[in-house]
């Protein structure tokens, strides 16, 4: 009886907990989905009545279509880069032991452990000794350097759990290096890249500190945009903004699933 | 030495593939620590091999210098006469079959077998002709589209044999090949493979710790201890005529027994308590402690006491079925394992019995000091 009782406040608590936790993480989601569906001019809460106006206001502004579209190129090179330089430094390293090894993982981990601050006023100042001026590409570099950590995480998981057998393997079968990495330790690291990449778009796309120290005078992103509209008015289109990022990122979490997951990469379970 | 061996290897050579390998003087160090010494070994075509000993002899390193992953730090390794040992693995031409079978998870059975071919850029034709015909082989037929996690222990092993010989490799190497299956499985597969590699004719090597293994498999068995090689012969002459203690100890059971030589040429006193008569053509010199080596199955225990009979008492009975296996402890505390026919007398624990040597032929003397025992046949 004792114990049951106990099991029973155990098992309330942790409920509890997490009920709250599931609460506070989709709230403000479905907060600014609500908002972003109100036919008034304010960012009111809840809507005095419902309409998707502000979605097709957005379709009619220059001046957040052309940000946004900056910023999709943005995420698009970094996240290219960052697959790229972050796949190759995870397959170069994650069972590497030595300390040079470690001594490099640690620094290329670095920028996700410095404040982004500190780290763009940085590569500003670096930018500005060694004379580039600041531009689209410079903008790219920031980014791509904050974002590699992710895919060096997520891939160097994938290559950990990479058997190093089928690549002494796929050897004594006659195949050469490249055809190995092509169809063997490629498809098998697939998984990581994805998620590594898609985590690398998304914190791209959004990231306001690197892009407000990198970013040149003509080069507008959209998060700094959306930023300076809310500073002058409650606008709510920022809102609607909000809304279309939200579904894009979860057609995009659905087609990386599709593309790096399920497919054939590990077959279908036997069950 | 091998004349049975190789009276064999030389009927089959007509039909065999693959190549005649050679290692002269093949030594590995890894920095300080010497792993092989200087093996010397030559595999007649269509041979099958087994490099045998306990863990950290040497032999997967010898193993994968054979593969070519691993560059020998001294000696020469050659196929057919022309040296390898410079050769990538990737050209060795030598198909592996790995420990836990490394069959690629995101490929089916079909392009798993398909690989090798595919990677040296065989037709589209003939590599779909040759996966058929592999597959066949192994009676993994209409499992072509699976994939590998869809497969019993057993059948994963087949697909990896297929897409080793797939290749049409001079040599095939298995590695602990059947150390990963289940008890009951082990022996069919171990027929299995042995048939398939012989109807092959291809020259292969595997590498095992498990001495059943290796005799119910090898044409000849290489046994290696701490990176030497204690003997090569076949896997009767390994049980019957072992060369030094190691072997003996290693290749099927064997009891141990601490005597000394008499000063009558071939007379041995046992501690346990009994004087052997040895009629051997090399009797060991007189005088010297020596360790005496009786097979269980060399032993008959009896309820009363014979001459030249060894005193001792009834410690367990195992019976295993056909057979029973009774350990006894003699006078002088030496442990002695028999095994005999449950139809013969095998007594209770704690009872007194004598044990009889069947065959005083088949025991072996070694000194017991020297470093690497001499033999001497009883």
């Amino acid at each position: 009886m004792q114990r049951d009782l106990s099991d029973r406040i155990y098992s309330g608590v942790v409920g509890a907990i997490a009920a709250a936790s599931v609460l506070l993480l989709l709230a403000p989601t479905l907060v600014v989905l609500i908002i972003s569906l109100t036919s008034g001019m304010t960012l009111k809460f809840p809507p005095p009545s419902w309409s998707a106006r502000w979605y097709v206001e957005l379709f009619r502004s220059p001046e957040l279509l052309t940000p946004a579209l900056t910023s999709l190129q943005v995420a698009l090179w970094t996240t290219l880069f960052s697959a790229v330089l972050g796949s190759a430094a995870a397959l170069a390293l994650a069972r590497n032991r030595s300390r040079i090894a470690r001594l490099l993982d640690a620094l290329f981990m670095s920028p996700m452990v410095l404040p982004a601050m500190a780290f763009s006023l940085s590569l500003l100042l670096v930018f500005n000794v060694i004379g580039i001026r600041l531009s689209f590409a410079t903008l790219v570099l920031g980014h791509t350097i904050v974002c590699v950590p992710f895919v060096i995480r997520m891939v160097g998981a994938a290559v950990q759990q990479l058997d190093p057998v089928l690549v002494t393997c796929s050897l004594s079968l006659g195949a050469s290096r490249w055809y190995t990495f092509r169809r063997i330790t490629l498809p098998l690291i697939r998984r990581g890249i994805v998620a590594g990449g898609l985590v690398a778009f998304l914190s791209s796309f959004d990231n306001v500190p690197v892009s407000l120290f990198l970013a040149d005078a003509r080069t507008e992103v959209l998060p700094i945009k959306l930023w300076a509209i809310l500073e002058g008015s409650l606008d709510v289109r920022v809102a609607a903004v909000s809304g279309v990022i939200v579904v894009l990122t979860l057609i995009g979490l659905v087609c990386a699933e599709t593309l790096g997951g399920l497919s054939r990469s590990f077959g279908k379970s036997s069950s | 030495m091998l004349s049975s061996a190789t009276t064999r290897v030389a009927e089959t050579r007509t039909e065999a593939r693959g190549c005649a390998l050679m290692l002269q003087g093949v030594g590995h160090s890894f920095g300080a620590t010497v792993a092989l010494e200087s093996i010397d070994l030559a595999v007649a075509r269509g041979e099958l091999i087994a490099l045998l000993g306990p863990s950290g002899c040497g032999k997967t390193t010898l193993l994968q210098i054979i593969a070519g992953f691993l560059q020998p730090s001294r000696g020469a390794v050659s196929f057919d006469g022309v040296r390898i040992d410079r050769t990538p693995a990737n050209r060795r031409r030598i198909g592996m079959v790995f420990q836990n079978y490394a069959l690629f998870p995101h490929l089916t059975v079909a392009e798993n077998v398909a690989y090798g071919l595919r990677a040296r850029k065989s037709p589209g034709a003939m590599v779909k002709q040759r996966v058929a015909e592999m597959l066949a082989r192994v009676q993994m037929t209409s499992f072509g589209d699976r994939f590998p996690r869809q497969l019993s222990g057993g059948q994963q092993q087949r697909v990896a044999l297929a897409r080793a010989l797939a290749i049409d490799p001079v040599l095939v190497l298995l590695d602990e090949p059947f150390s990963a299956l289940d008890k009951n499985l082990r022996l069919d597969m171990q027929i299995e493979i042995k048939s398939l590699l012989k109807s092959c004719g291809v020259t292969s090597i595997m590498v095992t710790h498990d001495q059943e293994e290796a005799l119910s498999m090898a044409d000849r068995i290489v046994v290696l201890n701490k990176g030497r090689i204690e003997q090569i012969d076949t896997p009767d002459a390994l049980y019957d005529a072992p060369a030094s203690l190691f072997v003996n100890g290693f290749i099927g059971h064997a009891n141990f027994l601490k005597g000394r030589t008499s000063a009558q040429p071939g007379t041995i006193a046992l501690d346990a308590g009994c004087a052997l008569a040895l009629s051997g053509t090399e009797p060991p010199p007189a005088h010297r402690d020596v360790m005496v080596s009786i097979r269980p199955e060399n032993l008959a225990l009896v309820s009363d006491a014979q001459p030249r009979s060894i005193a001792v008492t009834i410690r367990v009975v195992m019976p295993l079925g056909a057979f029973s296996v009774i350990d006894c402890v003699t006078a002088s505390g030496e442990a002695i394992k028999v095994s005999q026919s449950r139809a013969a007398w095998s007594g209770r624990p704690g009872d007194a019995a004598w044990l009889v040597i069947q065959d005083i032929s088949k025991v072996h003397v070694f000194e017991a000091t020297t470093a690497s025992p001499s033999i001497a046949r009883a």
